[in-house]
């Protein structure tokens, strides 16, 4: 900062712009004016810290500033505008930082100066109390304006989460000899988790869904409407298009394989062309089960494997067979079976589980949902029920920061007899 | 602001491959800017493109989705007959970036090496 001469009137006019100063009479702006000092500054200085103890307040003549919170800036302030006035008539700690984002020109005055020059008339106080009130009825008008607008752009938020909420099944399908169980519990903030499970015309297969579109907000919950509905309406289309309906001796798996990478196929091409230049993706489980039998056809795009629990207390993970959907249109997929035997477990989740974080920073891990099975005794929806006490039990205090969606079929060791 | 640092370097192998390295964390706050550099690159007149990511501890999706914007920007579309990018690689992953890596797959698009002249004379 360098001392600069500036004209006495400059000085004037410059204080006269300030709006708690304007009831104050013309020889005292002048004996403030006098007083105060000029400075020079150069772009990019920092003049006024958070959080230090400040008696001196400015007055920008020319150039520019921002007033911030570290790397948020609050305002933008320039010719005209006063700062650092509140820790001078409050003498509490600075309440933001100032930095210059130009070379500036200020005016600046020290507390006792101030009380100084007001104290030679009684009138003055009262014009600066009544100037100070002016500014902050002026805040508080400020931020009622902005919290009607942000009232009004989270019913928005609100809405939009139930139009996304729509995108999941209302109910799951009933099936014989098995237990279906879904949980999705959103983050506060929007994401971009889905799961689906419907019935393939005329086939013997049950289609089980789970993905997560990459990032988090409305960006993601757009693209997690378009990855569900392809991904249900392609492999709908290709079961009622491609002719194995009605072909007799097709054999399942591959009608099942078929559908399979027909979907993830057309999901991918799709965005990955269409979509080409928001890079956005996300990883898919895309499983068909023959309830009959209990084998399991599937794709693993890049998601968190999913586990068979089996009765006998073993577990096998359900590799990833490609990567994630969306972006590259040449993806091919694999398909990769498993077979499911009565009493076994199928659960597939989102990495909001696995990387559920508590307050040191720990994530829940695989290795925690391996330990939480009960199999012997739990029903589809109380082994859901236990994964989601324990992560909250290990979260604790910190926020979930992202959706928790989860999925369980049991095949049923007792035939039911519905 | 967490910010990324890059060291650009030029080596000859059957092509010229512009090594472009990464330091820092690659999350939604900084992966504008490892775009923002393999765009100057490019537009410098780089055709292909080994990402060393040996200083880079955290990757989250926005990184994957820089990634896939660079690889786009290079190829100008796809190469026919292959699901791999012959004009963007990758070198030298850290365990915590390689771990996620083949979580969402993504050596199925894009080759990954530990070695750089290896990386360098396979473009």
């Amino acid at each position: 900062m360098e001392t600069t001469l500036t004209s006495t009137e400059t000085r004037v006019e410059t204080l006269r712009k300030c709006e708690f100063l304007q009831g104050l009479k013309d020889s005292i702006l002048r004996d403030l004016a006098a007083r105060a000092e000029i400075l020079h500054v150069n772009c990019g200085e920092k003049i006024v810290t958070r959080g230090e103890d400040g008696s001196t307040m400015y007055f920008i003549i020319s150039g520019g500033a921002r007033v911030h919170h570290g790397e948020v800036v609050l305002a933008s302030i320039g010719s005209g505008d006063v700062f650092g006035e509140m820790a001078v008539l409050d003498s509490e700690k600075r309440s933001a930082s100032v930095t210059t984002d130009s070379d500036t020109l200020l005016l600046s005055i020290e507390r006792d100066m101030f009380y100084e020059s007001l104290s030679t008339d009684p009138d003055s106080f009262k014009a600066v109390i009544h100037g100070v009130l002016q500014r902050g009825r002026g805040i508080i008008r400020e931020v009622k304006t902005r919290s009607t607008k942000l009232m009004a752009y989270e019913k928005e938020m609100e809405i939009g989460r139930r139009i996304q909420a729509g995108f999941l099944p209302d109910s799951l399908p009933v099936i014989e000899n098995w237990e279906l169980a879904s949980s999705f519990v959103a983050a506060r903030e929007v994401a971009g988790d889905f799961y689906d499970v419907f019935k393939l015309n005329n086939l013997p297969h049950l289609a089980i869904v789970i993905g997560d579109v990459c990032d988090k907000g409305v960006g993601a919950a757009l693209f997690m409407t378009l990855f569900r509905s392809l991904i249900r309406a392609s492999s709908l289309y290709s079961n009622m298009c491609s002719g194995l309906v009605d072909s007799q001796t097709a054999s399942a798996s591959i009608t099942a394989d078929e559908v399979l990478k027909n979907s993830l196929l057309t999901t991918n091409r799709y965005i990955a062309t269409t979509h080409a230049g928001s890079s956005m993706f996300a990883s898919v489980f895309f499983g068909l089960l023959d309830t009959e039998s209990g084998d399991l056809h599937y794709i693993n795009a890049g998601h968190e494997p999913p586990i068979i629990f089996r009765q006998n207390g073993e577990t096998e993970l359900l590799d990833i067979t490609g990567g994630v959907i969306g972006l590259f249109p040449p993806a091919q997929y694999a398909v990769e079976a498993a077979s499911l035997k009565k009493g076994d477990l199928i659960f597939a989740y989102t990495d909001g589980v696995n990387e559920a974080k508590n307050l040191n920073g720990e994530q829940f891990g695989e290795s925690r949902i391996m330990k939480t099975k009960d199999l012997q005794d739990s029903s589809a929806d109380n082994f859901l029920s236990d994964i989601l006490e324990a992560v909250h039990e290990f979260r604790g205090e910190a926020e979930q920061s992202d959706d928790i969606t989860m999925l369980a079929l049991k095949y049923l060791a007792q035939t039911s007899t519905a | 602001m967490a910010t990324l640092n890059f060291m650009v370097g030029q080596e000859q192998g059957n092509v010229s491959v512009t090594v472009l390295r990464v330091e820092g964390d690659i999350d939604a706050a900084t992966h504008k800017s490892l775009q923002d550099k393999a765009a100057e690159v490019i537009e410098a007149g780089s055709t292909h493109i080994l990402l060393d990511l040996g200083g880079v501890n955290y990757m989250g999706s926005a990184g994957f989705r820089a990634i896939h914007a660079i690889s786009n920007m290079l190829n100008d579309g796809d190469t026919p007959g292959t699901m791999k990018s012959t004009h963007l690689k990758l070198l030298n992953p850290t365990d915590a970036v390689a771990r996620v890596i083949k979580t969402l797959g993504f050596d199925v698009y894009l080759d990954v090496y530990q070695d750089r002249a290896e990386a360098i004379n396979s473009f």
